[in-house]
């Protein structure tokens, strides 16, 4: 996993884009991960298994204040133990079926998962605004390239942009695997609506450009 | 309005698609299924003589069979002006995504079928990236409707739309396309399941 000044920080998910009470996938350098929101606000981030029979835990559901898995139910609280197993309701489950947590954090708009030692949450300057959510994508090409791209403050994964567009734009970039990202952007507040249309057509052009670079084109209609 | 009678194949994104719309319109039609696979049948004597070119589903109503998921939305929708908007803008827009529901994103329906039925794998090659491009004009549209504010493909509420263009986003993981790449579309996914009367189909998990 290539060091970054950014310690162990990884940006999952906007903020806006984890609704309470629901669950989404998300990979850092191919570690697949569950995100979830529980009714209390609370966002939590564990590896993408269920302790039970390894399914994926990012395709269950939340209920109750925790996450189920869609195989056999078995529920998960906070803390990543099992609460409950549908098949055996009146079991008190040991303490030793847990999911695993990992740190989170939650700034700047987004969701945080440290998935090494972590110092503190980057983005000391990104601290000093309010960002209004644009959108994610994803990007079929190496994270480092549409950092350069993007003129990304060297070895970071987020930072404050001034280029390429008008006012300043909080972009945050999640390595997927080796050639595939992606892209949070989100702009500095206030912003009217116009502006927030401009930049999320600015990022679909940073993914056009990134992809072509790397030989990926995504063309619609161009297979009968 | 006569007995609705539906020429239906379960695991069938289209058929799906007009199953989906008569549970939110409160409709029962009588089914019929034909056995696509692997009976082939869509492709026999009796089934053409039914619908011509092949096409599923098949919708008997007023005494007429429609073929094809987007005429039979159509059909359903006539007349409800919340699922089809007479002003011309609106029903411009609906025309619009009806038209990409029935071309470019056939693509996504076409690499699920070939991952489920003919033993492709998750390799790139140019079909699927076709229908990921697809997947991501949906995504796009979705992504700047939610700047303003707005939650449904067209307009201030669900239309015929929204309907045609379901499955492929519902259903992209059986061809290996995650949800996670597409914020905007899983967002838009959420609203469509809690719509009164929402029904699923294999692959659109139930969460009881």
């Amino acid at each position: 996993m290539g060091m970054s000044r950014d310690g162990g920080w990884y940006p999952l998910v906007l903020s806006a884009d984890l609704e309470p009470c629901t669950v989404v996938g998300s990979v850092v350098h191919g570690r697949e991960l569950a995100v979830w929101r529980d009714g209390q606000g609370q966002a939590h981030v564990w590896d993408d298994r269920c302790p039970h029979r390894g399914m994926r835990l990012s395709l269950g559901f939340v209920r109750e204040g925790a996450l189920a898995c869609l195989y056999h139910g078995w529920r998960f609280g906070a803390d990543g133990r099992c609460v409950h197993i549908p098949a055996h309701p009146d079991l008190s489950p040991p303490g030793t079926i847990r999911a695993a947590p990992l740190r989170v954090a939650e700034g700047h708009g987004l969701v945080w998962a440290s998935v090494q030692d972590a110092g503190p949450l980057p983005g000391d300057e990104a601290a000093k605004e309010t960002w209004l959510p644009v959108r994610s994508l994803r990007i079929e090409a190496p994270w480092d390239d549409v950092a350069r791209a993007i003129g990304m403050p060297d070895g970071h994964r987020a930072g404050v942009l001034d280029r390429d567009v008008e006012g300043r734009v909080l972009a945050a970039l999640l390595p997927v695997g080796a050639g595939a990202c992606m892209l949070h952007v989100q702009a500095a507040a206030p912003a009217e609506v116009e502006r927030l249309h401009d930049l999320a057509d600015w990022a679909q052009d940073v993914r056009a450009r990134a992809e072509e670079r790397a030989g990926q084109v995504f063309l619609a209609g161009s297979v009968a | 309005m006569s007995e609705l009678v539906l020429h239906d194949d379960e695991l069938d994104e289209d058929c799906y698609r007009v199953r989906l719309f008569l549970s939110l319109l409160g409709l029962q039609a009588r089914r019929v299924a034909v056995d696509v696979v692997p009976g082939g049948q869509q492709d026999g004597p009796a089934f053409r003589v039914i619908s011509p070119a092949g096409m599923l589903p098949v919708l008997h109503i007023d005494g007429q069979a429609v073929c094809g998921a987007e005429a039979a939305l159509l059909a359903l929708a006539h007349g409800r002006p919340a699922w089809l908007p007479e002003g011309r803008a609106e029903f411009a827009q609906v025309a619009h995504w009806l038209q990409f529901a029935g071309g470019p994103l056939r693509a996504a329906a076409r690499m699920r079928r070939a991952c489920l039925f003919e033993g492709a794998g998750d390799a790139q090659s140019d079909r699927r990236r076709a229908a990921v491009a697809a997947l991501r004009i949906v995504e796009d549209h979705l992504a700047h409707r939610r700047l303003e504010g707005g939650c449904w493909v067209v307009g201030e509420g669900p239309t015929v739309g929204d309907i045609a263009l379901f499955p492929a986003a519902a259903l992209c993981r059986d061809w290996g396309e995650e949800h996670a790449a597409y914020p905007a579309l899983r967002r838009w996914v959420r609203a469509v399941r809690a719509l009164p009367g929402f029904v699923t189909m294999p692959g659109i998990p139930d969460y009881g």
